[in-house]
């Protein structure tokens, strides 16, 4: 028995649930498989969750910033919706860009100008002040402990930082998702999990609809491929839409570390997001009084590209599997050390390993396809969570634009009026048509 | 005063581990620092400010790459380590005499610590072997470790809320539990202290020690086949409640 929707969207992660929020608002008859038991179960679990509005371009930081508006208004964005998990909070901690050769910070402050945003820089005594435990001397650059220099005394400090108060962190991703699940269910959204997409059936050039593993044939006249790290699988089943995409995506495999925040320093109470590339990570305060630690990818690090389902399967060995490594750990963690002297370091890696969906250019693709009624929103690159709400508005815009009003978006692109900054962006930024962006940062700072 | 500090290079229980020729495990995943050791190594350190002129050296018996976790064992307290390089398993008896001989060749306990047990092999035999050998009292599970004059007097605990108290005649070996102590991880300035601190390597050949006649041998290993499902209990609060309980009981009998 075939069932029928408007849309069928690939992925209940939390960019798969505001597509459909922001879908069946228009009232759209939606339906999002997921191959997982629930809602935000696969790599958006794995996020850090962190709201920061530092990215490399002006239109990166106006995003971002737009996207602030809707985690401060949570509730409201769910319209008050009821969730029998609870709602996720956002911790408004604030967040410290430390000024390094490691970001063009002189370039965020501009971008940071341009927008808006709200903003203070900050002396490497008013850091120390906020932040005791810290030293503000210059470790550039990145280097891995297998290199000798790596325990170098330095010698010249850094320049401060810029503090955006209004950065933070979510501190349940998964939950976000399924809070964005529950208020789509109010309009009447649907949500099948534990489905796996195994087909992109099309008909004389345009969408027909999914078939899943058990068989089951789904139609509709739009699909969304919100697939994460699985997305570049998702395309390569949808006729012509891999090979008509420019920019490409694959998974990336990516450590995260939860390692105890020094003795005496309630970093889960007092300590405040920072992106620190003059040392290639980011940390934020995590349950247990944990600092998680990030890495911005520097080019001393290996890249492993795996297959996402030999990953989660804990296939492919040491390095290329779901665990931790003892080298990265200390990689990451010894890089913390040695801004924070007093850090103390387990023996036992502790943490999150997941997979970024990571496009060529580490900008992601929020666009249609080649296909007619195929849509992605993919090539998140492990920077775009904390967009998430902003994207389904924007994705939805761009699928009603395309499917109601017969805008040709790739002759001329959907120009998106952001609902709070007011701010209009050329989602052709997004295309999948687009040369690779030489402005990004090609790591995980967008 | 020397405390020796026998710590064991065992593998990382988050990693997937991999059986290789059906006897040992696959050496390239994370290996580490036995954690009951590290309890071992962190009242080692704490001990060592009570005694005249102490010195706290880590011992290991294992593979080249043991190293690390001697490097692990001095960046959280200890002042130096021998490892005595073995190139292939050997057992708790051979294990519990090869450290006996690297301790004499190096030196004359005060005190010789240990974790009560391994994570990997779980014998609970090597620290008890070590202790017959050179002629020592032993105590294990030690939650609490007050130094005397003439003694130590060692909490032990038995099972949830029981303790043993004993006084041992030093030296002696004693195991440590988790309850002894909250293990003192290292900072960034410690491990660099550690990295410049002594491995003294031993061939396990060079030591003349044997079994006295038997030996444990691994005829073979398999790894545990993990077979969890998730299941949902459906139906109201009391029907999932009164379902739960039955597979507690029925299904996993642990009620």
């Amino acid at each position: 028995m075939s069932k029928k929707y408007d849309a069928i969207i690939i992925g209940a992660g939390v960019i798969g649930t505001p597509i459909a929020y922001e879908l069946a608002k228009k009232g759209y008859k939606t339906l999002n498989v997921d191959k997982l038991p629930d809602a935000g179960e696969g790599s958006t679990a794995g996020s850090c969750a962190i709201v920061r509005a530092h990215y490399s371009t002006e239109d990166g930081v106006a995003f971002a910033y737009e996207g602030f508006k809707y985690w401060n208004d949570w509730e409201n964005y769910l319209e008050n919706v009821e969730d029998e998990k609870g709602l996720a909070k956002f911790m408004k901690t604030g967040s410290l860009l430390i000024k390094s050769q490691g970001h063009d910070w002189r370039k965020v402050k501009k971008h940071y100008d341009a927008v808006g945003v709200d903003y203070k820089e900050m002396s490497n005594e008013e850091v120390l002040k906020m932040v005791p435990v810290v030293d503000m001397h210059e470790f550039w650059p990145v280097k891995r402990p297998e290199d000798p220099s790596f325990f170098d005394d330095p010698a010249q400090m850094l320049e401060g930082a810029l503090f955006c108060p209004e950065g933070g962190y979510v501190n349940d991703p998964a939950l976000s998702a399924h809070n964005i699940m529950r208020a789509a269910e109010k309009y009447g959204a649907e949500f099948m999990f534990n489905a796996e997409v195994v087909d992109i059936r099309s008909q004389d050039g345009r969408v027909a609809g999914v078939t899943l593993k058990d068989g089951t044939q789904i139609d509709a006249p739009i699909v969304v491929n919100v697939g994460g790290p699985h997305s570049f699988k998702v395309n390569q089943m949808a006729d012509g839409v891999w090979e008509g995409c420019n920019i490409k995506t694959k998974a990336l495999r990516h450590e995260v570390m939860h390692c105890p925040s020094p003795d005496g320093y309630d970093y889960l109470n007092d300590g405040y997001h920072m992106s620190d590339g003059d040392i290639g990570c980011y940390y934020r305060p995590e349950v247990g009084n944990m600092f998680l630690i990030g890495s911005e990818d520097p080019e001393c690090d290996p890249q492993e590209w795996v297959d996402p389902d030999e990953f989660y399967a804990g296939k492919g060995g040491p390095g290329r599997d779901n665990q931790l490594t003892d080298a990265q750990w200390k990689a990451q963690c010894y890089r913390l050390a040695r801004r924070i002297p007093s850090l103390q370091v387990p023996n036992q890696p502790k943490g999150v390993c997941d997979l970024y969906d990571c496009s060529d250019d580490w900008i992601p693709v929020y666009d249609k396809s080649d296909l007619d009624g195929f849509y992605m929103a993919i090539g998140t690159s492990g920077n775009q969570y904390k967009n998430a709400p902003v994207v389904g508005a924007m994705m939805a815009d761009l699928i009603d634009a395309g499917e109601k009003q017969g805008l040709d978006h790739d002759k001329t692109p959907f120009q998106f009026k952001m609902r709070y900054t007011g701010r209009v962006l050329d989602v052709g930024f997004f295309s999948r048509k687009r040369e690779i962006n030489y402005d990004s940062s090609f790591s995980v700072n967008g | 005063m020397k405390i020796y500090v026998c710590v064991k290079h065992v593998p990382d229980s988050a990693a997937t581990i991999t059986i290789r020729d059906g006897s040992r495990i696959e050496e390239n995943i994370t290996f580490l620092m036995n954690p009951y050791d590290e309890h071992a190594i962190t009242e080692a350190a704490g001990l060592r400010s009570q005694l005249p002129d102490a010195e706290v050296v880590a011992v290991c018996v294992a593979g080249p790459a043991a190293e690390n976790t001697l490097r692990s064992a001095m960046a959280m307290g200890a002042d130096r380590s021998i490892l005595v390089v073995a190139d292939r398993q050997i057992d708790s008896m051979l294990t519990a005499r090869a450290l006996q001989a690297a301790i004499e060749a190096d030196g004359t306990p005060h005190l010789i610590l240990a974790g009560k047990e391994s994570i990997d092999a779980e014998g609970m035999q090597t620290m008890f072997r070590l202790a017959r050998y050179f002629g020592m009292p032993a105590a294990t599970n030690a939650v609490k470790i007050s130094l005397e004059a003439d003694g130590a007097v060692v909490e032990s605990e038995k099972e949830a809320g029981s303790r043993d108290i004993l006084r041992l005649t030093l030296p002696c070996v004693i195991g440590a539990g988790r309850g002894l102590n909250t293990p003192r991880y290292p900072t960034l300035p410690d491990i660099i202290k550690a990295r410049k601190r002594e491995v003294k390597k031993i061939d396990l050949a060079d030591l003349d020690v044997s079994s006295p006649g038997g030996k444990t041998e691994i005829l073979s290993l398999a790894p545990v086949a993990e077979n969890r499902e998730p299941r949902e209990i459906a139906g109201d609060a009391a029907a999932a409640a009164r379902e739960l309980v039955r597979i507690l009981k029925e299904e996993a009998k642990v009620l």
